[in-house]
C-alpha cells in the first residue's frame, strides 16, 4: 500500500468524526475534530491498527485568537495522520485523555499539561514531568502571553519535592537511583520499592537537563536554532540538525543537491557507530564489565577521530546548513574513514562474538527484560528497542528521507527481546552502516554542497522525521512567515522507550535495575528540553557555609 | 558458551603500549578542518555584518569605526563563541576562519575578549570607550 | 615463633607496619595489572598511599541515624581483625609471629571478622544503599566461607596438622597444587570471594548501589577500612601460596608467589563479568562445595587406606 492509499484509508476511517480534512503535504492528512469526538477518533485508528501514535503537539494560536490547539500525530509508514483539537485558552474546556486506548501518551499528555495548560480528564497521573516541583501552578510556559517574570520560584518548595522515603515497613523500602548516581551516565530519577532484592514497585522523574530549548527556539533566526538544536543532545547531534534542516528546506520549499545529502547520511552513519560503541561500553560498565567498556571506549576513539577529520569536530559536528552541508569529503578524508572502517569492523565483530558467546556476560543479558512483540506495540517501543523484539519501526526503511533512498539501509530486527537480542541488533546495525558508509563513499554523486536558502522562511507547518541511534525522530516546524521559527516541536525516542523500564523492573532484582536501564539506551539530554530555566538575576550562589548546612539537614531525615 | 572470550585482548595489551595519550606531555596536532578560536582579517571586510547576525550565541560584534574607509574592529567573545562556524560560511568575502593550532582555551577569567582588526584601528577603538563617542558602532 | 622480639615483629616487621605498606604495595599491584590488562596507563606506585593521606586529612560525616559508637569503633575493630589474623601466617617467607595449634580456624575467622564488620557498618548507617549493600556481603560471607574453609582443610589433612606453620613446612616438600588441583582453584576463587573483587564484587556494585556498605563512610573511617582490605588481601594471598604453592621459604619465594597468585587473580578480575548475589550463591553452594567435598573425599580414601 503505498502512501496515497494509506492516507485515503485514514481519511475513511475518521469519516464519521472529521470537521475539515486537508493535505498539506504529499505525505500528511491533516484532519481537524471537536473534542468530543477525539476518543472516539483515536479508537478508530488504534482498532484498525493505522500506524502509531508518534507525537502530541500543543500549540498557542495567539493571545487574539483566544484557542490553543493540539495536534495527534499517527504515523503508518510514511504517510502521517493529524488529529487537530482545538480549544479556548481560558475555560473548563478539557481533553479527554487517551491514554485507556495507548498507554505511552500518558507522557505526550503530561507534557501538554504542563507546558501549555492543556487540562486532561481522566488521566491516572498528571504530576509534572519535566517542571521542577517548585515552577508556580497555572503558569505555563510555552503559552504566548508567558513573561520571564513568572517565572519565580514557590517559596518554601523543593526543586525535586521527593515522596516520603525511608524504610516503608518489614523488609521494604525504597531504593532511589539518581539524580546522582554512579549507574547514570546523565541526571534522571528513579525510585525502586524493593523487597529484599526484588523490585516491587518503579516511578520516575525526569527534566534534570531542562534547558528551555523549545521556547529559545522561539526567539533566533532560522540559522541560529540550527546549532540550538544540534545541542539538544551530544551523541545524537547530527540527526537533530539533519531533522531540522530537512523540516525548513520543505517549508522553503527548497532541495538539498544530492551530495550534500549524501554526505549527511554517511556522517549520520558514523554518528550512529559512535552512539552504539558507546552504548555497548556503559552497558558493559553497568553490568560490571569493565574490561569490554574500556575496550570498546577505545575503540570509539577511531570514529571520533574520523568525524574530527570529516567535519572539525568529535562532538557537535556542525556539519549541516541550511540548504547543504559545510564540509566536503576529499581523497584523504575518504581513505582515512575506509581504513577507520576496517578496523572498527573486525572490532565489531569482535564484540558481536563477546555478547553472544560469553557466559559470564549472558549471565547478566540473557532472557533479562524480555519484552515480546504484543508488548513492543502496545507500548509503543521504538529504535533498536523494538527491533529486538521483532517489531520494524525504521524510518530509514519505512519513509526514507534524504539520501536513504539512494542508499538504502535494510532493517536488523531479532525476536527474542531480551537484552542480549538488544545487544546483537546494535551490533548488526553497525556492521549495515559500514556497509552503506562505503558504498556511499565509492558512489558519491557530484555537485554543489549548499543550495540558497530564503532568510524569511514562507508560511506554513511540517513534519520532518528521521532515525536516530535511539529511535524515531519527530520533529513538528511552524513558520508565520518570518526570520523567526513560530513553533517547534520535538519527540524524542527515548521518551517513549521509559516504558519499557518501568514495566519490566517490576519482579526483577534490584541488580538488572541498572542493566534495564542501559538497554533501551536512554539519552535524558534529548529528553528535557523544554521550559526556561534561566532565571536571569536570580541566581543561587552557595556560600561553602550553606551548602554544607543544607547537607546536613538533608542527611538529618 | 565460553569463558573470557576477551583473554586474547588482554594478554595482548599487556605487552603493547596504551592507549592513553598523555597529555599534555604528548600533544597530537588536530587535523585541518578542526574549529578553534575564530581569526579575522580585516583587509578584506565590508562590514556587512552578515556574521554577527547569525551568531547563535552573540559572540562577535564589529564596530564600525568608519564604513568608507574599512576600519573595522572585530570583538570577538571568545568565552561565548560554541565554535560552529557559522560566521565563516556566511563571509562571502573569506576574511574569517577558525584556526586549528589555537584550540587550548583553559583560562582562570571567565571574560575572554578578543580584538582584531588593524593596529591603529583597535587603538583608535580603545580611546573610543574611553571617551565615549556618539555615532557609529553595531551590532 | 619468630626469633625477633615480639613487640618489634608485631608493630614493625614482619606485621604492623611493614604489613600495611605491602598491603598497599600489592593492592597498585593489582590495580596496575588491571589496568594494563584494560589497555590503560593505571596509577603510580604512590597512589594507594596517596589515597589513604587523603581521606585522613577528609572531614567524616556522620549520618544522623547511625550509632556514632559503632560507626568509630567497627572500622578500628575491621582492622585489628585483620591485622591479628596476619600474625599467623608466614608473612614475607617468615615464620610466623606467633603460632599454636588450631591457628588456622582462628586465621579464617578474624579475616571474615572483616567482612562481618563491614556488614554491620552496613546496617548501622542505615542508608538505603548501605543496608543492600549490608545484606549482600553477608550472604556472600555465607556462601564463600564453607568452600574456602574446606579448600584449605585439604592441605591441613594431608599435613596432618591444624597448624598454619606446620602445613607450611609440609608444603615446602610437597607441591600440593599437582596433587589437589581442584582444592587449588576452589581456594583461588574462594579468595576472591572473600575479597569482594570482581567477577564477586556484588556487595559494593558501584553501578547499582553506590558503594554498598561503606556508602556513608569518608574521611578516617574509611581510610580504615580501606587499608583493612588491602590487609586481607595480602593474608589470604600467603595463606593460599603457602598452602598450595610450595611453602614460603624466604623473602625471594614469597614475593614471586604471591605475585604469581595475584597475576593470576587479576586475570579473573579482567576476563569476568560480575555476577549477581543469588547467582554467587548459587555458583558457591553448587559447584564450589561440590567440588572441594568431592577433592577431600578423594584424599582421605587416598591417605586413609594405610590407616
Amino acid at each position: 500500500m503505498n502512501i496515497e492509499q494509506n492516507l485515503q484509508k485514514a481519511e475513511q476511517l475518521l469519516e464519521a468524526w472529521k470537521k475539515e480534512t486537508t493535505r498539506p503535504e504529499p505525505d500528511r492528512l491533516d484532519v481537524s475534530i471537536s473534542v468530543d469526538d477525539l476518543h472516539p477518533a483515536v479508537g478508530a485508528l488504534h482498532e484498525a491498527h493505522w500506524g502509531y501514535l508518534s507525537a502530541i503537539t500543543g500549540l498557542d494560536l495567539g493571545v487574539d485568537s483566544g484557542q490553543l490547539e493540539s495536534l495527534y500525530h499517527f504515523c503508518n509508514g510514511a504517510a502521517i495522520t493529524t488529529l487537530r483539537v482545538r480549544l479556548p485558552r481560558t475555560g473548563d474546556a478539557a481533553l479527554p485523555t487517551i491514554e485507556d486506548i495507548i498507554p505511552p501518551a500518558t507522557f505526550f499528555e503530561r507534557e501538554l499539561h504542563e507546558m501549555l495548560g492543556f487540562k486532561i480528564v481522566g488521566a491516572r497521573n498528571i504530576d509534572r514531568l519535566f517542571i521542577s516541583d517548585d515552577w508556580p501552578e497555572d503558569v505555563y510556559p510555552l503559552r504566548a502571553d508567558f513573561t520571564i517574570d513568572q517565572a519565580k520560584p514557590v517559596e518554601g518548595r523543593h526543586a525535586d519535592e521527593l515522596p516520603e522515603q525511608g524504610v516503608v515497613g518489614g523488609n521494604t523500602f525504597v531504593v532511589p537511583i539518581g539524580p546522582q548516581h554512579p549507574a547514570l551516565k546523565e541526571p534522571g530519577h528513579f525510585e525502586f520499592t524493593v523487597d529484599g532484592e526484588v523490585v516491587t514497585a518503579a516511578r520516575m522523574r525526569l527534566g534534570y537537563a531542562h534547558r528551555g530549548i523549545e521556547k529559545a527556539a522561539e526567539s533566533r533566526n532560522w540559522i541560529q536554532n540550527l546549532y540550538l538544536f544540534e545541542r539538544v543532545c551530544g551523541i545524537c547531534s547530527h540527526t537533530h540538525a539533519m531533522a531540522y534542516s530537512l523540516g525548513v528546506e520543505k517549508l522553503a520549499q527548497v532541495e538539498a543537491p544530492a551530495r550534500a545529502q549524501a554526505i549527511r547520511e554517511l556522517v549520520a552513519g558514523l554518528e550512529r557507530i559512535h552512539s552504539h560503541l558507546l552504548w555497548l561500553g556503559v552497558t558493559a560498565h553497568e553490568a560490571g564489565f569493565d574490561t569490554l567498556f574500556m575496550y570498546s571506549w577505545r575503540d570509539r576513539e577511531t570514529v571520533m577521530n574520523l568525524l574530527e577529520q570529516l567535519t572539525g569536530n568529535r562532538v557537535n559536528y556542525s556539519a549541516n546548513v541550511l540548504g547543504g552541508v559545510k564540509c566536503d569529503i576529499g581523497v584523504e578524508q575518504a581513505k582515512a574513514i575506509k581504513d577507520g572502517l576496517n578496523y572498527l569492523e573486525t572490532r565489531i565483530r569482535h564484540y558481536l562474538e563477546v555478547v553472544t558467546t560469553d557466559t559470564m556476560f549472558l549471565n547478566r543479558t540473557r532472557g533479562i527484560g524480555t519484552i515480546s512483540f504484543a508488548e513492543a506495540e502496545n507500548f509503543g517501543l521504538l529504535g533498536p528497542t523494538a527491533r529486538a523484539s521483532g517489531l520494524v519501526r525504521d524510518v530509514r526503511v519505512e519513509a526514507p528521507y534524504g539520501a536513504y533512498k539512494q542508499f538504502p539501509i535494510s532493517a536488523v530486527t531479532a525476536t527474542n527481546g531480551d537484552l542480549e537480542a538488544r545487544c546483537v541488533v546494535r551490533l548488526n546495525e553497525l556492521l549495515v552502516s559500514c556497509f552503506a558508509i562505503r558504498t556511499i563513499i565509492d558512489n558519491l554523486p557530484e555537485g554543489p554542497l549548499t543550495v540558497k536558502m530564503p532568510r524569511k522562511v514562507p508560511a506554513g507547518e511540517t513534519i520532518a522525521r528521521v532515525e536516530a541511534p535511539r529511535g524515531e525522530l519527530f520533529y513538528y516546524i511552524k513558520s508565520a512567515g518570518g526570520e523567526n521559527p513560530a513553533r517547534v516541536h520535538i519527540r524524542t525516542p527515548s521518551l517513549c522507550n521509559w516504558v519499557s523500564v518501568l514495566e519490566k523492573a517490576v519482579g526483577r532484582q534490584l541488580a538488572d535495575v541498572p542493566m534495564l536501564i542501559a538497554g533501551m539506551d536512554p539519552c535524558f539530554s534529548c529528553n528535557d528540553r523544554l521550559v526556561t530555566v534561566t532565571r536571569t538575576g536570580e541566581r543561587n550562589t552557595w556560600s561553602w557555609k550553606q551548602l554544607r548546612q543544607y547537607g546536613i539537614e538533608y542527611y538529618k531525615q | 558458551m565460553r569463558f573470557g572470550t576477551m583473554l586474547k585482548d588482554i594478554v595482548d595489551s599487556f605487552f603493547k603500549k596504551s592507549a592513553t595519550q598523555l597529555y599534555p606531555i604528548e600533544r597530537t596536532p588536530p587535523p585541518k578542518r578542526y574549529r578553534g578560536a575564530l581569526f579575522y582579517d580585516p583587509k578584506a571586510c565590508t562590514g556587512c555584518c552578515l556574521c554577527v547576525k547569525d551568531c547563535p550565541s552573540k559572540a562577535i560584534e564589529l564596530v564600525i569605526l568608519d564604513r568608507a574607509a574599512k576600519r573595522f574592529v572585530l570583538k570577538y567573545h571568545m568565552d561565548r563563541c560554541v565554535y560552529c562556524g557559522q560566521c565563516v560560511v556566511n563571509c562571502k568575502f573569506k576574511c574569517m576562519g577558525m584556526s586549528n593550532e589555537d584550540w587550548e582555551h583553559a583560562v582562570l577569567k571567565k571574560e575572554f575578549m578578543v580584538y582584531y582588526g588593524k593596529e591603529e584601528d583597535i587603538a583608535q577603538f580603545m580611546e573610543n570607550i574611553a571617551t565615549p563617542v556618539t555615532g557609529a558602532t553595531s551590532g | 615463633m619468630n626469633n625477633m622480639p615480639p613487640l618489634i615483629a608485631i608493630l614493625f616487621f614482619p606485621a604492623g607496619l611493614t604489613l600495611i605498606f605491602t598491603g598497599m604495595f600489592y593492592e597498585w599491584i593489582d590495580r596496575k595489572l588491571v589496568a594494563r590488562f584494560q589497555n590503560r596507563v593505571g596509577p603510580r606506585w604512590f597512589q594507594p598511599f596517596a589515597d589513604a593521606v587523603k581521606l585522613f586529612a577528609k572531614e567524616q560525616i556522620t549520618p544522623g541515624l547511625a550509632n556514632p559508637f559503632l560507626f568509630f569503633g567497627l572500622p578500628i575493630i575491621a582492622i585489628s581483625g585483620a591485622l591479628t589474623a596476619a600474625l599467623y601466617v608466614p608473612l614475607m617467607g617468615l615464620a610466623p609471629v606467633h603460632s599454636f595449634p588450631g591457628d588456622l580456624i582462628v586465621t579464617v575467622y578474624l579475616l571474615s571478622l572483616l567482612t562481618m564488620c563491614i556488614g554491620l557498618a552496613g546496617w548501622n548507617t542505615s542508608s538505603r544503599f548501605s543496608l543492600i549493600g549490608a545484606t549482600r556481603a553477608l550472604t556472600q560471607l555465607f556462601a564463600y566461607e564453607a568452600p574456602f574453609l574446606l579448600a584449605l582443610l585439604g592441605p591441613a589433612l594431608a599435613a596432618g596438622s591444624w597448624q598454619i606453620s606446620e602445613v607450611n613446612g609440609y608444603a615446602q616438600t610437597h607441591w600440593l597444587v599437582l596433587s589437589q588441583p581442584i582444592g587449588f582453584i576452589v581456594a583461588l576463587i574462594g579468595l576472591m570471594g572473600k575479597l569482594e573483587l570482581p567477577p564477586f564484587d556484588s556487595p559494593e556494585a558501584e553501578t547499582e548501589i553506590v558503594a554498598g556498605a561503606l556508602t556513608e563512610y569518608s574521611g578516617r573511617g574509611l581510610a580504615i577500612f580501606k587499608i583493612g582490605k588491602s590487609i586481607e588481601l595480602i593474608v589470604g594471598i600467603t595463606l593460599v601460596s603457602a598452602f598450595y604453592l610450595g611453602g614460603l621459604e624466604g623473602i625471594l619465594p614469597f614475593l614471586l608467589k604471591t605475585i604469581a597468585v595475584l597475576l593470576v587473580m587479576t586475570v579473573f578480575q579482567s576476563l569476568l563479568t560480575r555476577l549477581r548475589i543469588d547467582q554467587t550463591v548459587g555458583l558457591w553452594w553448587r559447584f564450589g562445595t561440590i567440588l572441594v567435598l568431592l577433592q577431600i573425599v578423594f584424599m582421605i580414601f587416598l591417605r586413609g587406606y594405610p590407616l
